[in-house]
C-alpha cells in the first residue's frame, strides 16, 4: 500500500475515534447516559458501570490516547499540512454520532458545514 | 458581565491569540518529531521514533496548555463564537509547514483549506444544544481540535 493512502486510513480511523472519545466525554460531562436517546439508553443500560459517569470519562480519556498513537502514525505518512486540515473530519463523525447516539438535532445548516468539510478533506487530498 | 456584549475582554483576545499559536506549535512540532523516521519503518519503529524525540513531549505539553487555555476562553465566551478563530490555526499550520518544511503548497490544497474553514463556520452557526435533557451541561472543550 502506498505511505499515503495507509496515511488518509489512519488519519480516518483517527478522526473516527477521536469522535468517540468526544461523545465518550461528552456523556460523562452530563453525568451518565441519561444524555443517550431512549434506545441507545436501554441497550446501554445492561453493561455494567455504564451509569456511572466516571466509565465513561475513563473511555473517553483512553480513546483520546488511541487517537494520539493514530494521528502520531498519519504524520509519519503525510504532510502535516494534509493531516491537520484533514482531521476536521472529526466534526463529521461528532455529527453522525450526536444524531445517532445522543438524538441530537443536526439541521441543514450544521449538515451543509459538515458537507463543506467532507468536499474540503477531499481537495487538500488531491 | 460584560455591559457591551461586542467589546471583547482583554483575556478572550489573548486567549484566542494562544490558542492559535498553541495549535500550530503542537502541529509542527508532532511532526518534526516523526519527521526522521524513515517511510517504510513499521508501526512499533514509528511509535519508538517518536517517543525518542524531545519535540513529541513538548507537544504534549503544549496539548496540556492548550486545554487549560481552551477552557479559560470558554468561561468568559461562547464556544460557537470561538470555534471559528481557532480554525485560524489551519491557515497558519499552511504557512509554516510550506514555507519552514518545505511542503507543497497547491491551488487544489488551499480551496480545501478554505472549504473547511466556510464548513466550521457554518457548524458554528448552529444552535449551541439541541437536547433538552443537558442543558447545563459544559460544552467539552476539544484541545486535540479547533
Amino acid at each position: 500500500m502506498k505511505p499515503e493512502l495507509a496515511g488518509i486510513f489512519v488519519l480516518v480511523a483517527a478522526a473516527t475515534v477521536e469522535s468517540f472519545a468526544q461523545m465518550f466525554l461528552k456523556i460523562g460531562a452530563a453525568g451518565g447516559p441519561k444524555i443517550l436517546s431512549d434506545s441507545c439508553r436501554r441497550r446501554v443500560g445492561r453493561i455494567p458501570f455504564s451509569s456511572i459517569a466516571a466509565s465513561w470519562i475513563t473511555l473517553g480519556v483512553i480513546a483520546y490516547g488511541l487517537e494520539i498513537f493514530l494521528y502520531t502514525l498519519a504524520l509519519h505518512f503525510l504532510d502535516v499540512s494534509v493531516a491537520f486540515p484533514m482531521g476536521s473530519l472529526c466534526f463529521v463523525g461528532v455529527a453522525l454520532l450526536s444524531r445517532i447516539f445522543l438524538g441530537e438535532t443536526v439541521g441543514r445548516v450544521r449538515w451543509f458545514g459538515v458537507a463543506c468539510i467532507l468536499v474540503g478533506a477531499a481537495f487538500v487530498n488531491m | 458581565m460584560n455591559r457591551n456584549p461586542t467589546k471583547l475582554p482583554g483575556a478572550v483576545v489573548v486567549g484566542l491569540i494562544l490558542a492559535i499559536i498553541l495549535d500550530t506549535f503542537i502541529q509542527i512540532a508532532w511532526k518534526l518529531s516523526v519527521v526522521h523516521v524513515p517511510v517504510d519503518a513499521s508501526v512499533i519503529a514509528t511509535i519508538r521514533g517518536a517517543l525518542s524525540s524531545p519535540l513529541f513531549y513538548a507537544a504534549m505539553l503544549a496539548f496540556g496548555a492548550q486545554l487549560f487555555n481552551w477552557m479559560r476562553v470558554l468561561a468568559r465566551a461562547d464556544l460557537s463564537f470561538a470555534q471559528p478563530f481557532t480554525a485560524l490555526s489551519y491557515i497558519s499550520v499552511l504557512a509554516i509547514s510550506c514555507h519552514s518544511l518545505g511542503e507543497n503548497l497547491s491551488v487544489s490544497k488551499l480551496f480545501g483549506v478554505a472549504l473547511i474553514l466556510v464548513g466550521v463556520f457554518f457548524i458554528s452557526r448552529t444552535p449551541f444544544r439541541t437536547t433538552g435533557n443537558d442543558r447545563r451541561t459544559p460544552a467539552i472543550p476539544d484541545p486535540l481540535r479547533p
